[in-house]
């Protein structure tokens, strides 16, 4: 491997960890707030993908501006998705039922999408698609450059929100100790509702970022959600920060295994991962006492 | 409860009376479809099973489409020695057990004829077993992959330009031709975990380092692959002459847009699959001048019967045909040339084998140029390449086809 090359797998796996890392602090933050295993969080992250090209195809303008009406819009069907559906199964089979119900939202979307859009694969064309900077030799692709950076941003905010907001300490409180939190005066189910939107909000902003630089189909979905899976549980199902570690660092491996490896072994750094996980440390390497329940 | 009575006998006669009629029509209905005592006047019924639900639904309707359009062209001009045509096309659901029950049933109850091949090479190679074993003749629109010609058929012929290791033998032929200085000296491949895909990029790719072009990287990535940035950083890395890719369609999308992203720029760059997709401008934008694909089928190509049937099938359907629909009109011109070479289209087995015959010794003139074909089935042409000049996908090789010249080196992208 030469020097240019390792750095350039270097940095191309670094903007897709950051990309890995906004999706996967979704997924952790549902299970964490409700103990549900959302299937079809990357099913919403390629409604959003193609909500972005439908925008940019119809208005000529930059799909980033789908941001405005796609992240509130998200929110509120987050929020709903979890007050009339979730919320509505039995409590003490809630983690199971969860994946049946969202396996079943996911296949939804999926032929609602075909339905609307056909099976043809779309892609937003832009005027900097196949532009890069060049910085000490390596290619950073403005596209991917942006989708980093709607990543940091989102993610710092997400930070912000639960570290320092009166929200963010009952949406921890209800995480930690559900009955505690009532007995406090939080609302815990209005509590989940609006983390679950929260938790949507991110897919619509990785699916806007997705959209720009990648080739979006229907089925695109089941793709992503396997990897994303397992960057939760290695981070510690439930953290944040667990999740954003651990999407970098694997990110960052599958990017530099490829190099020696190819293509077709350096995707089974995700499951890797897992099962070592699972083995050593079921409860995430990065999870807190959180996780240390399940 | 009298009235009830009445009703149920009146029920029991009607239901006798309508089965012995339809027991006793069966066989007189047989009779006129058996291919012994066809006379002059009867159709020439030709039996297919397609793949129209299913797995292969949409190319199997393309077939479909091809086949119609074929046979109401034949019945318009004449007939085929003097009689008409009649397709049976029955649905195998993209099942290869179907399929072979299909052409039994086809062969020894419906009588036919002729037959056609189906779609693909996974109902191709059961249906020419049962083809083979009643001696019929079979000439299929799709099965190019190599299994197909490797079963011992000895009645099968492909009705397209090439198998897929042969698709790049002109632009192979001419990059070995070009002077030393401009010749690529370096390759490199990249390529999707299909046999097709491979078949084609690993047919131009073994031809050139067999003259001693050196490939410098070689990556196969699997179907579901999305992010190419890694393989295109080994690319750009190896900074290899000559590109070849075996794509499918987004694969070849994504994995462009990633070389362009980290600035490669090949002096040639032969992609199969994505560039002759329809979509493939709208997705890469401006960038697309000098890529090189090979295809199987253009209605632009200038052979003789090609603008009668892209006049035909426009006519039609509002739209110009696709390789599907074309491969198929192809199958019905082989068949209709042996049959009017040999002056016979009944299914006992002597006519069947001159029909065979005939094609193993003679040349065959079709809308995707002249076919001809080895003991196998195998055609022995290779398809067109097209290059995108001046914004339009356009054909450049080989010389006596060509729409416009070839662009070496390519201009950047």
């Amino acid at each position: 491997m030469t020097g240019a090359l390792f750095a350039q797998s270097l940095v191309l796996g670094i903007l897709l960890g950051g990309l890995y890392a906004l999706l996967a602090a979704g997924l952790t933050l549902y299970f964490g707030v409700m103990r549900v295993v959302m299937i079809a969080h990357s099913a919403f992250l390629i409604l959003a993908a193609y909500l972005a090209w439908f925008f940019h195809e119809r208005s000529g303008l930059d799909p980033l501006l789908s941001l405005v009406i796609t992240v509130p819009l998200f929110f509120v069907v987050g929020y709903g998705m979890q007050r009339f559906l979730v919320s509505r199964l039995r409590p003490i089979s809630l983690t199971t039922m969860s994946v049946l119900l969202t396996f079943a939202v996911a296949l939804t979307i999926e032929g609602l999408l075909g339905f609307v859009w056909t099976g043809t694969q779309r892609r937003v064309q832009l005027p900097y698609s196949g532009t890069s900077l060049e910085v000490f030799g390596v290619s950073i692709a403005v596209v991917k450059l942006i989708a980093f950076a709607l990543a940091a941003l989102s993610l710092g905010a997400l930070y912000l929100i639960l570290r320092k907001t009166s929200f963010g300490r009952a949406l921890r409180a209800t995480t930690q100790h559900p009955e505690a939190a009532r007995l406090v005066g939080i609302d815990t189910d209005r509590v989940a509702g609006l983390g679950f939107g929260l938790g949507l909000a991110t897919a619509a902003i990785g699916g806007t970022a997705l959209a720009l630089d990648y080739t979006i189909y229907p089925s695109l979905h089941w793709h992503w959600i396997g990897p994303l899976m397992a960057i939760i549980v290695v981070g510690g199902l439930g953290s944040i920060p667990g999740a954003a570690i651990a999407a970098m660092l694997l990110g960052v491996a599958a990017s530099l295994l490829q190099v020696p490896l190819g293509t077709t072994w350096a995707q089974t750094v995700f499951y890797l991962a897992l099962f070592v996980t699972l083995m050593i440390r079921p409860q995430g390497f990065f999870g807190g006492r959180l996780a240390q329940r399940f | 409860m009298r009235a009830t009575r009445r009703l149920t006998v009146a029920a029991i006669a009607a239901t006798t009376a309508l089965t012995l009629s339809a027991c006793l029509a069966s066989p007189d209905e047989g009779n006129t479809q058996d291919g012994g005592s066809a006379g002059p006047d009867d159709p020439i019924v030709i039996g297919v099973s397609l793949p129209l639900t299913g797995d292969f639904a949409e190319p199997g309707k393309g077939v479909q489409r091809g086949y119609e359009a074929w046979a109401a062209h034949v019945n318009a001009n004449g007939g085929l020695l003097g009689r008409q045509v009649e397709l049976i096309i029955v649905d195998d659901q993209s099942n290869a057990d179907r399929v072979a029950s299909d052409y039994e049933r086809l062969i020894n109850q419906d009588g036919v004829d002729l037959v056609f091949g189906p779609f693909s090479t996974r109902l191709v190679v059961p249906a020419a077993q049962v083809a083979q074993d009643y001696g019929f003749l079979f000439v299929e629109p799709a099965g190019a992959a190599a299994e197909v010609f490797e079963q011992g058929f000895d009645n099968l012929f492909y009705a397209a330009p090439a198998i897929a290791d042969d698709h790049y033998d002109h632009l192979a032929e001419y990059v070995l031709a070009l002077p030393e200085d401009e010749r690529p000296k370096t390759v490199a491949v990249a390529s999707m975990d299909d046999p097709f895909a491979q078949g084609t990029a690993y047919g131009l790719r073994d031809k050139l380092a067999d003259a001693g072009i050196e490939v410098v990287e070689d990556e196969v990535y699997p179907p579901n692959t999305t992010d190419f940035s890694g393989i295109a950083a080994k690319i750009a890395d190896s900074d290899a002459d000559l590109l070849i890719v075996g794509s499918q369609y987004q694969d070849g999308v994504n994995l462009v847009v990633a070389l362009q992203q980290q600035g490669y720029q090949p002096d040639m760059a032969a992609i199969s699959g994505a560039p002759t997709n329809a979509e493939f401008p709208a997705a890469i934008g401006d960038k697309t001048e000098g890529i090189l694909a090979p295809t199987g089928y253009t209605p632009t190509a200038p052979y003789p019967s090609n603008e009668e049937f892209v006049e035909a099938y426009t006519a039609e359907h509002g739209t110009p045909p696709a390789e599907d629909e074309a491969n198929a009109w192809t199958t019905g011109q082989v068949v209709a040339a042996a049959v009017e070479a040999v002056g016979c289209a009944d299914p006992s087995p002597e006519c069947q084998q001159q029909l065979v015959d005939w094609l193993h010794e003679n040349e065959v003139e079709t809308v995707v140029g002249t076919l001809s074909w080895d003991a196998q089935g195998r055609p022995q042409s290779a398809h067109l390449i097209q290059q995108y000049v001046d914004g339009e996908i356009t054909i450049v090789l080989p010389e006596d086809v060509k729409e416009a010249d070839i662009i070496h080196p390519k201009p950047e992208w």
